[in-house]
């Protein structure tokens, strides 16, 4: 299966993510852009690291400092970075389907860097190495994901990674954050919807808590209580099963979504781990992306 | 006596809403007028007529759609006054009802003067304009909607937005109602659809778009027809897209009792009646409207509903946008998609090949409706009727016509349409206004011959 495929060569990746060996330099000479039309900082970073790691050279685009600001499309700028020779374009924008947009129009390779509410595909990836570490095979295993699910990209990856791995998926928030349909999400049965957090939390082998995503006006979908009813406190970090992990995608809104000794407890939180995790991830996903352009090119 | 010109049509299955006679007949057009009828006979057309032989096809009243976006002023890269009119011609429409979301807004009386000018300057199909009910549609003060009416504003309308005020929206309607005129409300409450883009449901959540769910609908059409309770005016909802609205028309117009159910009405889109949101997977712009395309339920409610005659208006919601504006991602870029070339085919599909409703009916729902709504008749003698004295707009159909939709051949300066590719039944063969062809399929393959005026022999 092409996920657990990447996710072993992730795995595989990980000590030299982290800098504990030298990473082979395969993609010297290769060119990546990071096109970032949306704030970031550990996904961008990311990307760069595991672009360095691998020795290809980087070059950054954000929205400010760029035409986007002067109204220039995603399209045009994409192809004008094109142009300039590069292999592969990284592309996060607040724009739904906006890389897949990007990606119709250009002939090199696209990463998904986080579209809109529609799908950070990394993120997602990240997740499911970082539970599998710990968790091992996911078929069957209990993962919460809490919270803003209506505005969330993470949400939808990562519950199509866990689906896809046999996992069940539990989406906890007010009704006001859960959209409509998401049972359907994927074509797995295995998502379930809880508007109380507290009787989940002692049931699953993971809770992944969301931020609350004011840019994106999920501020009129919450309440001044959302810490009271979805909160990760520590009252609730002790009811969970012993073994269950604690994971955040960041930023963190901390005191609202989770509390300070929570995101920080030794034993469960997985928060720090995700990031290395995603150096990894995204070095497998450069490699691969780089391997399918060659393979693309070379059948013409 | 100079000679006026003379169309006689022969073998015609001639259907009149009016008089709901539907027979195979001859019609006599002399000059601007209908001269003649005769149902199952024969007229007595001058030696100089110009014969057209039917062949059986329907010939009825010039159809009218109440609802077109003709982009003029301001919208010019995509329609103009003269090719969305022309687009209307080739479509069977002799007549259409612009809406006043252009650039400027259609919100005085110059603006309306402006598009009567440009329109008998330029149009092939007749021009009527649809005002603007509040100053550029902003919904905060009203519009000078008496000397609009008085420049030729049929009806008013904020389409593109709904009238969001409650005190507003009562204002409106008591001004229109001692206009006469209707009022054509965009049934969208923004504070549920906020940023909405598709229907609400699986779609718009595995794409990770924001909703924009029937309640925005039902809520502000609930509210008017609530309104309009005590005031009486004549109330129109436009292009109704969900089930439940369907539902709220049915027992509005139950409500109010059969004397006053005609002052309540609701329009159909072909769109809203063949497509579901799932024609938006892959962020498909080409199926982004608004109000949005729903579900098979809402379909089914809404053919329900125009089945037992809750639905008696039919409209196209014609709404040109570029190419480029189109290829733009789905969150920017614009609703709406054109339709006049091919309407009548699709309601033919959608309504008389499912057995919805049968020929005559639609004829009915595409001619004398929409001409009521809009009180068209005050305006020009029988129109959207067959009546010999009355106004020579008609439309010849071939219902067995199979052809296929490209939108590349149309006529309207946009492509923006979902249909294009489908293998459709029925087709406008000729359109007359006044008595003039305005188009004539049957002359020439190339549509722009097709679509050239032509004096009789």
């Amino acid at each position: 299966m092409q996920l657990t495929g990447l996710l072993d060569h992730a795995e595989r990746l990980l000590p030299s993510a982290v800098g504990d060996t030298p990473a082979e330099r395969v993609l010297a000479g290769k060119l990546i852009a990071n096109l970032f039309f949306e704030d970031s900082t550990r996904t961008r970073v990311s990307f760069e690291i595991a672009a360095r790691r691998l020795g290809a050279d980087v070059v950054n685009l954000g929205a400010s400092g760029s035409s986007a600001s002067k109204g220039e499309s995603l399209v045009d700028t994409a192809r004008n970075i094109e142009a300039m020779g590069v292999d592969v374009l990284v592309v996060r924008c607040a724009i739904s389907g906006g890389a897949a947009l990007v990606a119709d129009n250009v002939k090199c390779a696209v990463v998904n860097a986080g579209d809109g509410r529609h799908e950070h595909p990394t993120q997602g990836l990240l997740d499911l190495l970082t539970l599998r570490r710990h968790l091992g095979d996911l078929r069957g295993k209990r993962v919460a994901i809490v919270g803003d699910i209506a505005n969330s990209r993470v949400a939808r990856s990562t519950t199509h990674g866990l689906a896809a791995l046999g996992a069940h998926v539990v989406a906890v928030g007010p009704p006001s954050l859960i959209p409509s349909g998401w049972r359907n999400l994927t074509c797995c049965e295995n998502i379930t919807i809880s508007h109380d957090l507290d009787p989940i939390v002692g049931e699953v082998d993971a809770i992944i808590t969301l931020r609350i995503q004011m840019e994106r006006a999920a501020g009129q979908g919450i309440a001044s209580d959302y810490r009271f009813a979805y909160g990760l406190t520590e009252s609730r970090r002790a009811r969970l099963r012993s073994g269950a992990l604690i994971l955040h995608p960041g930023p963190m809104n901390r005191g609202v979504e989770i509390d300070d000794a929570v995101a920080d407890d030794a034993l469960s939180s997985v928060i720090f781990e995700q990031v290395s995790a995603g150096v990894a991830v995204r070095m497998a996903v450069l490699l691969q992306a780089c391997t399918a352009v060659a393979k693309d090119t070379q059948s013409h | 006596m100079t000679t006026e010109r003379a169309l006689h049509f022969r073998g015609g299955r001639i259907i009149d809403p009016l008089t709901k006679r539907d027979e195979t007949g001859e019609l006599l057009v002399v000059g601007e007028c209908i001269q003649a009828i005769a149902y199952g006979g024969k007229v007595n057309a001058p030696s100089h007529a110009q014969v057209i032989d039917c062949g059986g096809a329907i010939l009825c009243p010039g159809l009218i759609d109440p609802h077109v976006h003709l982009r003029e002023p301001g919208g010019e890269a995509k329609e103009t006054i003269a090719t969305g009119t022309r687009s209307a011609a080739a479509g069977g429409f002799t007549t259409v009802c612009c809406m006043p979301n252009t650039n400027p807004c259609l919100d005085t009386a110059m603006a309306v003067r402006f598009v009567e000018g440009r329109a008998a300057d330029a149009a092939s199909a007749r021009v009527f304009v649809v005002g603007a009910a509040t100053v550029g549609r902003k919904g905060d003060q009203l519009a000078p909607m008496a000397s609009m009416a008085h420049a030729g504003a049929v009806a008013f309308s904020d389409d593109g937005d709904g009238i969001a005020s409650g005190g507003m929206m009562r204002r409106v309607l008591e001004v229109c109602k001692t206009l006469d005129r209707a009022f054509m409300q965009h049934c969208q409450d923004a504070s549920l659809s906020e940023g909405g883009l598709i229907n609400e449901g699986p779609v718009a959540t595995r794409l990770g778009l924001l909703p924009w769910p029937r309640d925005a609908e039902e809520v502000m059409f609930e509210r008017d027809l609530r309104l309009n309770t005590r005031i009486d005016a004549r109330y129109h909802a436009q292009h109704l897209s969900s089930g439940g609205s369907a539902r709220i028309l049915r027992e509005a117009r139950a409500r109010v009792g059969s004397d006053r159910a005609h002052r309540i009405s609701g329009e159909a889109a072909p769109h809203h009646l063949l497509l579901t949101c799932d024609a938006c997977d892959g962020y498909n712009t080409g199926a982004k409207m608004n109000p949005p395309l729903r579900t098979q339920w809402d379909i089914n409610e809404l053919k329900l509903a125009i089945a037992d005659g809750t639905i008696d208006v039919l409209a196209t919601d014609h709404a040109p946008h570029t190419i480029a504006e189109k290829a733009r991602d789905f969150a920017s870029a614009p609703f709406g998609i054109i339709g006049l070339e091919c309407a009548l085919a699709l309601y033919a599909k959608a309504l008389v090949e499912d057995g919805v409703i049968d020929w005559p009916r639609l004829i009915q729902l595409l001619t004398l409706a929409p001409a009521r709504l809009c009180g068209l008749a005050s305006r020009v003698d029988g129109i959207g009727t067959l009546t010999v004295g009355g106004v020579a707009d008609l439309t010849l159909i071939d219902p067995e016509n199979s052809w296929t939709i490209r939108a590349d051949a149309f006529q309207s300066k946009s492509r923006n349409c979902p249909f294009d590719g489908w293998n459709v039944r029925a087709k406008p063969v000729m359109t007359v206004r006044a008595g003039e062809i305005l188009f004539d399929a049957t002359c020439a393959t190339n549509p722009s011959q097709a679509l050239r005026a032509h004096a009789p022999r």
